[in-house]
C-alpha cells in the first residue's frame, strides 16, 4: 500500500467524522493555541522592549555611567556585596566623562532607580503620584525631549539649584486644566517650584503614559530627596557606532580619575539599552520555561483522549479490517494506516491550535497595548508537539488494530 | 476483462473442462511431503484443526484428504458443525491448520507466517462471501480496487483495472454507488469483481447466495456458471444441496472428515434432485 493511499484514507476517515474528530483534538487545539499565542505576547513583548521601551527609557545611540549594572539577576550575592561598596557616581565623574569624550553630543546626569513619587499641587488641585526627575539641563537632550511651551531647564538653573520644573504634558494638562502653565507656582514635598515649561507629549510604551514627569535641576533634587547611589551619567552618541567606541575611552577615562590600579576591576558599570532588554530577557525566560511545560500537561491529556478514540475507532471499524486482511492487508499495512490516522488527526489539532493561537494573539494585540509576535518556532514547535503525540499514542491503537484475527474480525459487525 | 469472464471463449463448452479423477486425487494425496504437480491448485493431506474453546478441545478437521485440479468448478457441501466453515478459512489462508500439509499453487502454505498469507491471500485468492463484506462507506469501484491498493499498484492501473471487472459483471453504470446503493444481488456482483481484479488462482465463495432471494441466486451462480467455463477455478461452501449442484464436482464433509467427493451426477443421484 502505497502513502499516498494510506494518507487518503487516513483523511478521508477524518473529514468522515467531522465532529469527532474536532472533539477529539480540543485538548490539543486549546494547549497549542495557548502555547502559540502566549508564546507570541512574550515574544512580542520582548521585541517591544529591544525596540521603543529601551531606547525610550535610556535613550537612542546612548550608554550610561552607573553605580551598578542594570542586569542584577546574574549577579552573585558576593558581587552584589563588592557592588555595594562601590563610590557614588558624582558631578566630578560627569565631568571627567565629559572631558574624555568632547565629540559626545551630550552627557547628562540624572536621578536613577527608584524614581520618587510625590504629590503636585496647584491651587486647591493635586495630582498624586508624578515620577520626580532630577536631572542636568543636557538630559534633555539625550532623552529627546521637545518643549512644548515656555523652556527646558538651563546649565544656569542647575548651577543656582533653583526651584524651577520642567512638566510632562499630561500632568500639566491634569493639573492647569487648560490655563497657562508657565510662571505658575507648584508645591511638591512643602516647597515651592515655578513652572518654567511644558514637554511635548512622548506618547505610550505599553500602555503607561511617559508624560507624568516632573523634571527639576539635579542640584535641586539632592536637596529634597538628598544624595543617591543609584544616580546616573547618561552619555549620547551622535551615531550607534559611536557608543561602542565611546565606552572604551570613557571606561579610560574613569579609571584614570578613580585612580583604578590595572589589577583592580572597574568600581562603575557602563551600559547600553542592551543590558535592559537582557534584563527583561533573564525575566521572561523563565516564562518561555513554564508555559511549554504547563502546555505539556494539556497536550499529554490531549494525547489520551486521542489515544481513546483511536481504540474505539479500531473497535467499531474492526469488521473492516477483517475485510482489509482478507484482501491482503498485511499487519503492517493496518497498523500504518491506523498510525497514519492519528497522526494527521494530532497534526491537524497542531495546525488549528497554531492558527487560533496566532489569531488570539493577534485579538490581543489589537485589543489591549500588549504587543504579539507570532513566531516560526513557537508553530514548528505546535506542530511537532502535534505529531510528536500522534506518534506516542497512535502506536498501541494501531498494534491493536493489526493484531486482529481476519476470521474473528470479519465476523464482527 | 475477457480474460477474466471467458466471454470470447466458447461458454457452449459447459462440463467439457478436465475434472480430477478419483485415481489421480488418491494418488497425488497420498505422498506426504511431495509438491503436487502444476495441475493441481490446491491439494491437503491430513488437514488439521482444533479449537480450545475453555479447555474442551474441538475437533472441526481431523485429516481432510482434498485435492483440486486447475479450472475445477468444485462445491464443498455439508450440514452445520462438519467443518466446512473452518475448511474453507484453511483453504483461503485466513487459518493455520494444527497438522497435516496444504500445498497452494504448489507452495506449502500452511506453514507460512501471518505476512505471507496475506500475500498470499491478496494474490492467489479471491473470496465471495455471504454477507457480500464490502467496505460500507466506499464506493463500488473503491471496493473492487482494494486488493490492488495492497498489491501495491498504481492508482490509474487500478482504476482501469476495476473498471473492467465492473464492466464484466455488467455493473460498469453503478461504479460511484456506495454499497447501500446496490441491491443485494449488485452487491455480491461488486464482491465478484473485487475477488477477481487480481486474477487469483482460485474464487472461494462462502455461501453466496445466502443472503440472496432465489432469483437473484439464480443471476449469482450463472455469474459462477460462466467463471467456472471460462476456466476460472471455483470453490464454493454451501449447505444447501441444490446450490452445490451447480458444481462439477461435490465434496461432502461430515464430522471433520471428507465423507464423499463425486461429480455431480452422482451427487444429484444420492440427493434425489432432479
Amino acid at each position: 500500500m502505497s502513502f499516498a493511499d494510506v494518507l487518503v484514507t487516513a483523511f478521508g476517515q477524518i473529514a468522515a467524522n467531522k465532529l469527532r474528530s474536532f472533539f477529539t483534538l480540543l485538548g490539543i487545539i486549546v494547549s497549542v493555541t495557548f502555547l502559540v499565542a502566549v508564546l507570541a505576547i512574550i515574544e512580542g513583548m520582548n521585541a517591544y522592549v529591544q525596540e521603543s521601551v529601551a531606547d525610550a527609557m535610556i535613550g537612542s545611540n546612548t550608554f550610561q555611567v552607573r553605580r551598578s549594572p542594570i542586569n542584577v539577576a546574574r549577579f552573585a550575592d558576593s558581587d552584589m556585596d563588592r557592588m555595594a561598596r562601590r563610590p557614588i557616581i558624582s558631578r566630578d565623574d560627569a565631568a571627567a566623562v565629559q572631558a574624555a569624550i568632547p565629540d559626545a553630543e551630550a552627557v547628562s546626569m540624572q536621578s536613577g532607580w527608584p524614581t520618587p513619587m510625590a504629590d503636585i499641587i496647584w491651587r486647591d488641585r493635586t495630582i498624586g503620584d508624578a515620577q520626580i526627575f532630577g536631572v542636568t539641563a543636557s538630559y534633555q537632550v539625550v532623552q529627546d525631549y521637545r518643549i512644548g511651551q515656555g523652556r527646558g531647564l538651563s546649565e544656569l538653573d542647575v548651577e543656582q539649584r533653583r526651584s524651577v520644573v520642567v512638566l510632562g504634558s499630561e500632568l500639566a494638562d491634569k493639573l492647569f486644566e487648560g490655563a497657562d502653565p508657565i510662571d505658575k507656582v507648584v508645591r511638591i514635598l512643602g516647597e515651592q517650584f515655578t513652572v518654567i515649561g511644558v514637554n511635548a507629549s512622548k506618547g505610550k510604551v505599553l500602555g503607561q503614559s511617559f508624560d507624568g514627569f516632573v523634571l527639576m535641576p539635579i542640584t535641586r533634587f539632592e536637596l529634597v530627596y538628598g544624595k543617591r547611589s543609584t544616580t546616573t551619567v547618561s552619555i549620547k552618541m551622535a551615531r550607534a557606532e559611536d557608543v561602542a567606541p565611546g565606552m572604551a575611552r570613557v571606561e579610560e577615562a574613569l579609571r584614570v580619575a578613580r585612580h583604578l590600579r590595572p589589577s583592580e576591576e572597574n568600581n562603575f558599570s557602563l551600559e547600553t539599552s542592551d543590558a535592559l532588554v537582557d534584563f527583561w530577557r533573564t525575566l521572561t525566560r523563565v516564562l518561555f520555561a513554564i508555559v511549554p511545560a504547563i502546555v505539556s500537561i494539556g497536550i499529554v491529556v490531549g494525547g489520551i483522549v486521542i489515544m481513546n478514540i483511536m481504540l474505539m475507532a479500531v473497535t467499531e471499524r474492526t469488521h473492516e479490517i477483517g475485510i482489509r486482511k482478507a484482501m491482503g492487508a498485511t499487519a503492517r499495512d493496518i497498523e500504518r494506516q491506523f498510525l497514519v490516522e492519528s497522526i494527521a488527526l494530532a497534526c491537524c489539532g497542531g495546525v488549528i491550535g497554531a492558527f487560533t493561537g496566532w489569531l488570539m494573539a493577534a485579538g490581543v494585540a489589537t485589543a489591549s497595548p500588549l504587543p504579539a509576535r507570532v513566531t516560526t518556532w513557537s508553530v514548528v514547535l505546535a506542530l511537532a508537539l502535534g505529531a510528536g503525540v500522534g506518534v506516542i499514542f497512535g502506536v498501541y491503537p494501531a498494534r491493536r488494530a493489526a493484531r486482529l484475527d481476519p476470521i474473528t474480525a470479519m465476523r464482527a459487525e | 476483462m475477457s480474460e477474466i469472464l471467458g466471454v470470447g471463449s466458447d461458454l457452449t463448452t459447459t462440463g467439457e473442462h478436465p475434472m480430477s479423477t478419483t485415481a489421480e486425487r488418491k494418488a497425488v494425496v497420498q505422498e506426504p511431503g511431495a509438491t503436487p504437480g502444476k495441475e493441481w491448485v490446491i491439494v491437503t493431506r491430513g488437514l488439521k484443526r482444533e479449537y480450545d474453546m475453555g479447555g474442551e478441545v474441538v475437533r472441526a478437521l481431523r485429516g481432510v484428504d482434498l485435492a483440486i485440479r486447475r479450472n475445477e468448478y468444485v462445491a464443498i457441501m455439508g450440514p452445520s458443525g462438519s467443518g466446512k466453515s473452518t475448511l474453507m478459512n484453511l483453504i483461503g489462508c485466513l487459518d493455520t491448520p494444527n497438522g497435516g500439509e496444504y500445498w497452494l499453487n504448489g507452495m506449502l502454505v500452511s506453514t507460512m507466517s501471518d505476512d505471507a498469507l496475506a500475500r498470499v491471500r491478496n494474490k492467489e485468492i479471491g473470496f465471495v462471501f455471504q454477507t457480500f463484506n464490502l467496505l460500507p462507506r466506499a464506493t463500488a469501484l473503491h471496493n473492487v480496487e482494494l486488493p490492488l491498493v495492497y498489491a501495491g499498484i498504481s492508482s490509474d492501473e487500478r482504476k482501469r483495472r476495476a473498471k473492467a471487472a465492473l464492466a464484466s459483471v455488467q455493473l460498469d453504470n453503478r461504479m460511484h454507488h456506495r454499497p447501500n446503493e446496490l441491491s443485494g444481488g449488485q452487491r455480491q456482483r461488486v464482491a465478484i469483481a473485487r475477488a477477481l481484479v487480481n486474477e487469483p488462482s482460485i474464487l472461494l465463495a462462502d455461501e453466496p447466495t445466502g443472503n440472496l432471494d432465489s432469483a437473484t441466486s439464480t443471476e449469482i451462480m450463472k455469474v459462477f456458471e460462466q467463471l467456472a467455463s471460462g476456466g476460472q477455478t471455483v470453490i464454493m461452501v454451501t449447505h444447501e444441496p441444490d446450490i452445490a449442484a451447480h458444481a462439477r464436482r461435490v465434496v461432502v464433509l461430515r464430522d471433520g472428515l471428507v465423507a464423499t467427493d463425486d461429480r455431480r451426477a452422482a451427487f444429484k443421484a444420492q440427493m434425489g434432485l432432479a
